[in-house]
């Protein structure tokens, strides 16, 4: 029999053994230290077959273009498919892509740009100060051929609502057009960089800015400015590309003469029509802080001559100041791009409650609908549904989820108007939880990509949630107008970055990746049947068209929110190109270095991207890849 | 029973009264009125080899030592639309205020100089919109981000909805204080 | 000689409460009348009760005692009980009857105060600050709403829905004249009703404790005819005139440009600050500072140049003005109507 003190051995070491046993499994199940962290998309999944060659849309043909191996354009071409008909690099030779040339912007902000690639020179411009690269590709190592430094005003840095950002140039005529922070458009030589005119349309006085790429069109430089935090009222201008003088501007809010509404505006639904409303769906004088302000994506439709553009957010983002519909913030308008006067317009947020600008891309597609073939613009809003809408009239043909949303029921297809949950409306004094999709909303601006070989669309997006609180807002011109705090968090399933593959007939998702952090990059369709895109923590990704599976990747210096391109160089390779440089409102927190530990910051996003300063860090390179000679 | 001693009461008392300038209220700043720019204008720290002297206000602990000051500062946090930029201090468009990095200085006449003259990289200036004595409330408020002020001054809890923790359980964030050349090899 | 002083000064306090402008026993809106006619009945009952228990205990004190000599019961005992115990049961039933008046009383008035307001009210928000009254007159078309401040315009005979909401701590809205209290809490909506059926000028006042200045928060209630009630909205939806002359124009620019518009807002012009009351149409108010001071030429010059000497702790900041912005700004202000 052993002893009493043989028995107390046991136990203590028996206990010991099982101590050092369960420490050591919750040790195995912690964090891999960072730079073992996963460097895959966090899962994928196939939902749905393919579309049948019969039921896939076609690019509207007179919007087009036919592959000449450029990007004169950020957009590929006017009807914003992003698709680069060059099968050089495809499925089956992706994995041997490798980095062929790297270029420092000299810029450490967030860079959303897209690479303009014109005959053999490349044009890049970089956030605030807002250089113009132009690179030569005929020589090796692709050396500088004229940097031009527009010198834009420095307190400008202090109204730019999410990060000193600029998303790229235009090619047309032999000119460079961009903007610059400070709401300038400058048109410089293609050739020489010299500047043929600068116009000031922005006053940062009033918190105006200018972040967005213009689009030429029928000789007209189209420019809208941002401030929608700051009470700036919006507006598109046209310039006249020869001179720089404004053509025409027509304004988001206020009385019809200023919006260019005449007798030819016919919008489809009846909540649209009447006289002023852009007076009267506002309390007295409340328009001229309302907002609408056109800093996105512009597509264009030769044949009609309409261009497609969104308005964004209303001033403040407490609704409550702000009774009404707030006519014509948050929606799409097709206008004329000869005089301006707009011909519809259609409302995807009346009386907005939670920054949901609408200036998302639209994707102008002939696809059949209903059994017909119909002329429709699809666009992934930012409410969190996809829209098909018919171009020509402004009629709403579907408009189907492809986030997680709770604060809408759905869109209502016989009045256009969506349907509100009352319980996520947000109220004074109250903190109203879990509100999907956050204020970046299903997808924010950046852009996705159309392949008309596989009909699908590849939609680069988030998944985030919301606590939002309003409070009254006091405007000082200059200053923020909001109103409101919010925090964002992971959606359902807890990943933030979702790249789905969407199928625009079926008006359904075919496929789908799951990313760790939000997706704030664009998407770029190949004819190789490749997706390019980029994360937040630096990862460039190749993925095949058809099933999503990752093909190739490479680890770039900074998160990557630009937009990738792809081109033919002077001696016959495909290429592709991308801008790293973590930022914006995503990444404010690396670019700005904002403080984790206050999770309203950045507008909210500081509680969705605590990770990402351990994860990346602020840059600013310019990536080329291609194939191995 | 023994009556409590005389002496005993009134170190209790005086003690007492200790606590209660934390609460006095001057509603028109003073001296009254407050009138002119005499916020220290920013300075260097270097002036080729002689030490600089600091330029203190005197205004500047009666504000940062007032819990009243503190709370009005941050009223106008948010009803001057300083919250906007820099959130609950976080920061946004605008750096954050909570850590211990100050581009400009993060002294009382620093930080007011600050409001007052705007900063070339986008800080507005409020100067003409705002009084002196708002001025020095802000930037009481401001130092409270950092959780410098007394402990008894800092805000404990905010009525509104919030989710930063309160300043009284933050870890101080000391500044080191610019524009003192104790350095006695400098005066060779 | 004393306690006659004090009766009458009594007297004086207890009947101050009863009349004039700001009185609880007013009945000049509907939900007034019928709190009074409640009153009136509640009144009438204990007032009845009260003089009969008086008078029982004036016959228990004065009442002369007699007592048998040698303390043996009466003869009498056994019917006194039983008339005793009959006039327990009859005094239980009239005290049941009088409580039952009184519930009955009071279920009918609270029934009719809740249909006193009849359909289509004019609806009206009023958020409480600390210490002024934003009020904003709603309508279905956004553009015809408007704000303005520590007042409230009504027409007679029309019903009124009034959205309560706070935007710091508690207050109360009580207008005694017209009906009763309801507090105002931030984080939650409260609403009332006013029916008003008398035209005239009544005081409200805010009855919860609500700071420093809780003392000064008045509101001003109008209840005028209907084509006044129309003029008077008509006017307020109007943007503030231009200024005419040099002096008003340089106080346009400087409440524009300096401190007033970074918290006031001027329908019309550049000033479009939201934290603090709307001066649209200021000078048709008939107070300044809700309540603080009566709206005339002095005082503006006064309340302008030195706000925390008449409502010490109030959230406008005294702005030391030099003489000639002083003149321009309440020059400007004064256009204001």
């Amino acid at each position: 029999m052993a002893s009493r003190r043989q028995i107390l051995l046991a136990s203590l070491v028996a206990l010991l053994v099982a101590a050092a046993a369960i420490g050591a499994l919750f040790l195995s199940r912690s964090e891999p230290p960072p730079d073992e962290r996963p460097s895959a998309p966090l899962g994928r999944e196939v939902l749905a077959p393919l579309p049948q060659p019969e039921a896939r849309s076609v690019v509207a043909p007179a919007a087009a273009r036919t592959e000449d191996g450029q990007w004169t354009m950020a957009g590929g071409d006017y009807a914003s498919t992003r698709y680069s008909g060059l099968d050089q690099i495809n499925v089956s030779n992706a994995r041997r892509l490798q980095l062929v040339f790297s270029f420092p912007t000299g810029v450490s902000r967030g860079h959303e740009a897209a690479p303009l690639v014109v005959g053999s020179t490349m044009y890049i411009v970089t956030p605030f100060p807002n250089y113009v690269y132009a690179l030569d590709l005929t020589r090796p190592q692709n050396p500088l051929k004229w940097v031009f430094r527009p010198q834009p005003r420095q307190a400008a840095q202090g109204v730019a609502c999410c990060d000193v950002v600029n998303r790229g140039a235009a090619y047309a005529d032999g000119r460079i057009f961009f903007n610059t922070l400070d709401g300038q458009t400058i048109a410089l030589d293609a050739e020489t960089g010299r500047q043929m005119w600068r116009t000031q349309l922005g006053n940062i006085n009033i918190g105006e800015t200018i972040t967005m790429a213009p689009l030429v069109a029928e000789g007209r430089v189209l420019v809208g400015n941002s401030g929608g935090e700051f009470g700036v009222r919006g507006w598109l201008a046209a310039l006249d590309a020869a001179t720089g003088a404004v053509a025409w501007r027509a304004y988001s809010t206020g009385p019809d003469a200023d919006v260019l509404i005449g007798p030819n505006f016919r919008p489809f639904y009846p909540q649209e029509r009447g006289r002023d409303l852009g007076v009267h769906s506002w309390h007295p004088e409340g328009w001229r802080l309302g907002g609408g302000n056109a800093w996105g994506w512009i597509s264009y439709d030769p044949e009609t001559h309409l261009i497609f553009y969104g308005t964004g957010n209303p001033g403040p983002w407490n609704p409550e100041q702000r009774p009404g519909d707030n006519k014509w913030t948050a929606g799409l308008f097709a206008r004329d791009v000869r005089t301006g006067e707009a011909r519809w317009f259609y409302q995807s947020s009346p009386h907005d409650l939670f920054d949901h600008d609408d200036i998302n891309e639209s994707i102008l597609l002939d696809m059949p609908v209903g059994g017909r073939r119909r002329q429709v613009l699809v666009r992934p809003g930012r409410t969190g549904y996809m829209y098909v809408m018919d171009r020509n009239t402004g009629e709403v043909l579907s408009a189907d989820p492809f986030a997680h949303i709770n604060s809408l029921r759905g869109v209502d297809l016989h009045t256009g108007r969506p349907i509100p949950v009352p319980e996520k409306a947000p109220r004074s004094g109250r903190v109203i939880r879990n509100i999907c999709p956050a204020s970046p909303g299903g997808k924010d601006w950046n852009p996705s990509a159309f392949s008309p070989r596989t009909g699908l669309l590849y939609v680069p997006h988030i998944n985030l949630c919301m606590d939002h609180g309003v409070s009254e807002a006091n405007y000082i011109a200059g200053t923020p107008y909001i109103g409101a705090e919010s925090r964002m968090f992971a959606g359902p399933g807890g990943h933030r970055g979702v790249l789905t593959a969407w199928d625009p007939v079926g008006r359904r998702p075919v496929w789908r990746i799951r990313e760790d952090l939000p997706l704030w990059s664009g998407a770029l369709a190949t004819g190789g049947d490749l997706v390019f895109y980029g994360t937040m923590d630096g990862w460039f990704r190749a993925v095949d068209a058809r099933s999503g599976e990752v093909v190739w990747q490479f680890r770039t210096e900074s998160g990557i929110i630009g937009q990738p391109v792809s081109y033919r160089g002077p001696d016959g390779r495909q290429y592709i190109a991308i801008l790293s440089g973590v930022g914006g409102w995503a990444g404010a927190i690396v670019s700005n270095a904002l403080h984790p530990a206050d999770p309203t910051a950045g507008l909210g996003f500081v509680n969705a991207t605590r990770d990402l300063p351990g994860r990346t860090r602020a840059g600013g390179r310019l990536y080329v890849f291609a194939l191995p000679r | 029973m023994s009556s409590p001693s005389p002496a005993r009461a009134a170190i209790v008392l005086l003690l007492a009264l200790g606590g209660c300038d934390r609460e006095s209220r001057e509603p028109r700043g003073r001296p009254l009125p407050e009138t002119g720019p005499q916020i220290a204008p920013q300075r260097t720290a270097m002036m080729n080899g002689v030490p600089v002297p600091t330029t203190e206000d005197p205004r500047a602990d009666d504000y940062e030592g007032n819990a009243y000051h503190v709370a009005q500062g941050y009223r106008y946090f948010a009803w001057m639309n300083c919250s906007g930029c820099h959130a609950n201090g976080g920061g946004g468009m605008g750096p954050p205020l909570m850590d211990d990095e100050w581009r400009y200085g993060g002294s009382m006449e620093q930080i007011a100089a600050t409001i007052i003259q705007g900063r070339p990289n986008g800080m507005p200036s409020y100067r003409g919109r705002v009084t002196e004595q708002q001025v020095w409330q802000l930037a009481a408020f401001v130092r409270s981000l950092s959780a410098q002020n007394r402990q008894d001054v800092l805000p404990g809890r905010t009525d509104a909805p919030r989710n930063t923790e309160p300043q009284t359980l933050q870890e101080p964030q000391p500044v080191v204080e610019t524009g003192v050349a104790n350095d006695s090899a400098s005066q060779e | 000689m004393i306690a006659r002083r004090a009766f009458a000064l009594s007297l004086a306090f207890l009947l101050g409460g009863c009349s004039g402008i700001q009185s609880a026993l007013g009945r000049d809106g509907r939900h007034g009348e019928i709190f009074g006619g409640l009153f009136a009945i509640f009144l009438a009952v204990t007032l009845f009760v009260y003089l009969i228990v008086i008078a029982f205990l004036l016959a228990g004190i004065f009442r002369r005692r007699g007592k048998r000599q040698d303390g043996l019961p009466d003869e009498e005992g056994e019917s006194r009980e039983a008339s005793l115990r009959k006039g327990l049961i009859g005094w239980a039933a009239f005290i049941a009857l009088g409580l039952s008046v009184l519930t009955v009383a009071s279920f009918v008035a609270d029934r009719l105060m809740a249909q006193a307001s009849g359909p289509d009210p004019l609806r009206i928000q009023i958020v409480a600050h600390q210490w002024w009254w934003e009020v904003r007159y709603e309508d279905a078309d956004p553009s015809r709403t408007f704000r303005t401040a520590n007042e409230l315009h009504l027409p007679v005979g029309v019903p009124v829905q009034i959205t309560l909401m706070s935007n710091d701590v508690i207050h109360s809205f009580w207008v005694p004249n017209l009906a009763g209290k309801q507090d105002l809490i931030p984080g939650r909506t409260t609403q009332i009703a006013l029916h008003p059926t008398r035209e005239g000028v009544y005081r409200g006042q805010c009855a919860e404790y609500c700071g420093l200045q809780h003392a000064r928060m008045a509101l001003d209630v109008t209840v005028e005819p209907v084509a006044a009630f129309r003029t008077w909205r008509t006017q307020q939806l109007l943007p503030a005139p231009l200024p005419r002359t040099p002096l008003q124009q340089a106080g346009l620019r400087y409440v524009e440009t300096r401190e007033c518009g970074a918290c006031h807002s001027i329908v019309g012009t550049r000033a479009s600050g939201q934290v603090a009351p709307d001066l649209t149409h200021l000078a048709s108010r008939r107070t300044i500072g809700a309540g603080t001071y009566p709206m005339s030429r002095g005082h503006l010059y006064a309340w302008v140049a030195d706000p925390q000497s008449a409502k010490p702790g109030n959230r406008m900041p005294h702005i030391p003005l030099e003489p000639d912005q002083l003149h321009a700004i309440v020059a400007y202000l004064e256009t204001l109507r």
